[in-house]
C-alpha cells in the first residue's frame, strides 16, 4: 500500500473528478462538500467509466446504464449495477490530495 | 396471496424481485418457456457475438439465487392458456395452476420476413440466448452475412459480424439507418462508421424474395440478386399479446395497461415489452421496445399488486452500441424538430427542439453523462435560447 498524489486541492471543480492510473487499477478522485474520496473508476456492471458520469449530491451515475453508486461508501444504488466499488482512503498532504492503495 | 409471473425475462425477473422486496408474504411463480433462468437481451447483439461468455450485462442469476429469495422459478414451461373466470393459468403439459393476480411479461418475438424462401435453415432471427449462440456459431471470417433491417439489432450484429471477419452487406427497405429513432444527421454519422469498417449498406432496397441454392441464398432485392451463406432478418419486433387476447383481455398491438400496468381484467397486469402503456403526458397508450420499460416499469406494476401506487411514467431511453460508440435516444421525437449540434471532441449532444424553442428529444454519443441534465431539460418543457443550447460554456446541468 502506499499513498498517490492525485493533484493540488485547489485544481478541484465540484462534480468533477480527477482520475489516476495506479497499474491495473483505475482510481477517480472527487471533491465532494465534506472533504476528497476516491472509488475505483469502473463501473461493476459492464465496463464504463464513473469519472465520464454525471455526479450530484455525493453520487455518481454510470454513463452508459445510470447504475448509481455513492462516492463515501462505494455502495451501488440501483440496478443494473449490483456489486458495490472499490473506496480508497484519502488525505490532504502540503495541499496535495493524495489516496492510498 | 399468490402472483404468477408468465414470462421469465426481464420485466418477469424485475417483478418477481421486486414484488418480494415490497412483500415478504407473497407467495411467486415465475414460469418461463425458454430454458435459461431471466437475463437481459442488450448483450446478445453485442457481446454475445463478439464472443464474451458471461458478460455481466446479463444479469443471469442461478436457480439458487431464485431460491434465496424465495421465488418459485420454473423453466422449459409454456403458458398455453389463462382462464379468466376461475382465475387459472394453463402449461403446455396440461398443468393448471390458481392464481390471485397475474402477471403477463411475455415480451416480444423477432417478426419474420413474409417472402417465399424465409423457412431456410440460413435465414435467422435474433431474440434469444439460444439464437444468439446459433448466430455467433456462423460467423466465421469469410462468412458473407446479409442483413435485413437497418434498425438497432441489424446494425449492432453488422457491426460484430465485420469485426469478426465476415463480409456484411446490409439491405434497408427505408433511406436511412435507424430512421425510426434518429434524426438524419446522426443517421449519417452511423452510417459512415459502418461504411468505413466495410460494410455495404443499401437503401431503398426492399427484399422481395429468398432463393434458397445449395451454394447461397440468393437474395431478390431492387438492386439485383445478392449472393449471402446467411441472412439475419432484424425488421422489428411483435409483441407476445396472443394469450392475453385469447383470454378476452384487451390487445391493441401490446396488451393495453393503465400506468400501473393493470389490463381490462382487474386480476391480471401486463409488465415490459409485451404492454402498451398509458402515458398520460402524450395522451395515449405507447408500447416500448426498450429496457428502460423492462426494467422500470416493474415498479408499479409490483406496487399495484401490494396495492400502492407507482404510475410509470418515464422519458423513453434506449441505447445502442456499435464499434465501441455508446448511442443514448432520449424522448419520443416524431418529425418537426430542429436539431442542433453541441460537440465537445469525441462526444456529441444533438437536441432536437421545437418551434417554441422547448427541447423535446436528445441523441447522445459517448456522451451518457448529459443524458440526466437533458431529461431534466426536457421534462420542465420550457423554452431555452438557441444561443444558450449551443454556448460549450454553458453546461447543460446549468439549463435545467
Ligand atoms: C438482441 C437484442 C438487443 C437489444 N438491445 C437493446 C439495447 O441495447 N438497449 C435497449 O434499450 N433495449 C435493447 N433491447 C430490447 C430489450 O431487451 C427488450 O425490450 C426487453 O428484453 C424486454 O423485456 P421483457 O421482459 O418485456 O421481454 P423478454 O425479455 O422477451 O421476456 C419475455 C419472456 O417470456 C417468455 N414467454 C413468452 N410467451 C410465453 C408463454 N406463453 N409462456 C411462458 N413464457 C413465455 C419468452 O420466452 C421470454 O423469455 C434488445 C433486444 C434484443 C432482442
Ligand atoms: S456499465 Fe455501468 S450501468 Fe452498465
Amino acid at each position: 500500500m502506499a499513498w498517490h498524489d492525485v493533484a493540488p486541492e485547489g485544481d478541484f471543480l465540484e462534480e468533477i473528478p480527477k482520475v489516476v492510473q495506479v497499474g491495473e487499477d483505475r482510481v477517480a478522485v472527487f471533491r465532494l462538500d465534506d472533504g476528497f474520496y476516491a472509488i475505483s473508476d469502473v463501473c461493476t456492471h459492464e465496463y464504463a467509466l464513473l469519472s465520464e458520469g454525471f455526479c450530484e449530491d455525493g453520487k455518481v451515475e454510470c454513463p452508459l446504464h445510470q447504475a448509481c453508486f455513492d462516492i463515501r461508501t462505494g455502495k451501488v444504488l440501483n440496478e443494473p449495477a449490483e456489486i458495490d466499488v472499490e473506496t480508497y482512503p484519502t488525505r490532504v498532504e502540503g495541499g496535495v490530495v493524495q489516496f492510498q492503495l | 396471496m399468490r402472483t404468477v409471473i408468465v414470462g421469465a425475462g426481464q420485466a418477469g425477473r424485475r417483478t418477481a424481485e421486486l414484488l418480494r422486496g415490497l412483500d415478504a408474504g407473497h407467495d411467486i411463480l415465475l414460469l418461463g418457456e425458454e430454458a435459461e433462468p431471466p437475463y437481459d437481451r442488450p448483450p446478445l447483439s453485442k457481446e454475445i457475438l463478439l464472443g464474451e461468455e458471461h458478460p455481466r450485462g446479463l444479469m443471469q442469476r442461478d436457480a439458487e439465487a431464485y431460491d434465496a429469495q424465495r421465488i418459485a422459478l420454473r423453466l422449459g414451461e409454456r403458458v398455453a392458456g389463462i382462464d379468466l373466470g376461475a382465475a387459472r393459468v394453463e402449461t403446455n403439459a396440461g398443468e393448471r395452476i390458481a392464481y390471485d393476480s397475474l402477471v403477463v411479461a411475455t415480451g416480444a418475438r423477432a417478426r419474420n420476413l413474409p417472402i417465399p424462401g424465409a423457412d431456410d435453415r440460413r435465414v435467422l432471427t435474433l431474440r434469444s440466448m439460444a439464437d444468439a449462440r446459433a448466430l455467433r456459431a456462423r460467423l466465421r471470417p469469410g462468412l458473407r452475412l446479409a442483413v435485413a433491417g437497418a434498425g438497432l439489432i441489424g446494425l449492432e450484429v453488422a457491426a460484430a459480424a465485420i469485426q469478426l471477419g465476415c463480409a456484411v452487406t446490409v439491405l434497408e427497405m427505408g433511406e436511412r439507418a435507424m430512421a425510426r429513432c434518429v434524426p438524419e444527421a446522426i443517421s449519417t454519422r452511423i452510417e459512415a462508421w459502418h461504411r468505413a469498417a466495410g460494410v455495404v449498406l443499401e437503401f431503398g432496397c426492399p427484399l422481395t424474395a429468398i432463393r434458397p441454392e445449395s451454394d447461397a441464398l440468393h437474395l431478390v432485392t431492387s438492386r439485383g440478386v445478392i449472393a449471402a451463406d446467411l441472412l439475419l432478418v432484424a425488421i422489428g419486433a411483435i409483441p407476445n399479446s396472443e394469450l392475453a387476447r385469447e383470454a378476452g383481455i384487451a390487445v391493441e398491438d401490446g396488451i393495453l395497461a393503465d400506468a400501473s400496468g393493470r389490463t381490462s381484467h382487474p386480476q391480471v397486469f401486463a409488465a415490459g415489452e409485451v404492454a402498451r402503456i398509458w402515458q398520460e403526458a402524450a395522451g395515449r397508450h405507447i408500447r416500448f421496445e426498450t429496457w428502460q420499460v423492462a426494467q422500470h416499469q416493474p415498479v408499479a406494476v409490483a406496487n399495484a399488486l401490494c396495492g400502492a401506487q407507482r404510475p410509470y411514467a418515464e422519458l423513453p431511453w434506449h441505447w445502442t452500441d456499435q464499434y465501441g460508440r455508446n448511442v443514448q435516444i432520449l424522448g419520443a421525437h416524431g418529425a418537426g424538430l430542429d436539431w442542433l449540434e453541441r460537440e465537445d471532441g469525441e462526444r456529441l449532444a444533438s437536441l432536437g427542439v421545437d418551434a417554441e424553442g422547448r427541447v423535446q428529444g436528445a441523441v447522445l454519443i459517448d456522451n451518457g453523462r448529459e443524458a440526466t441534465p437533458l431529461r431534466r431539460i426536457i421534462a420542465a418543457g420550457r423554452p431555452i435560447e438557441r444561443d444558450r443550447l449551443l454556448d460549450p460554456s454553458v453546461a447543460l446541468r446549468q439549463l435545467c
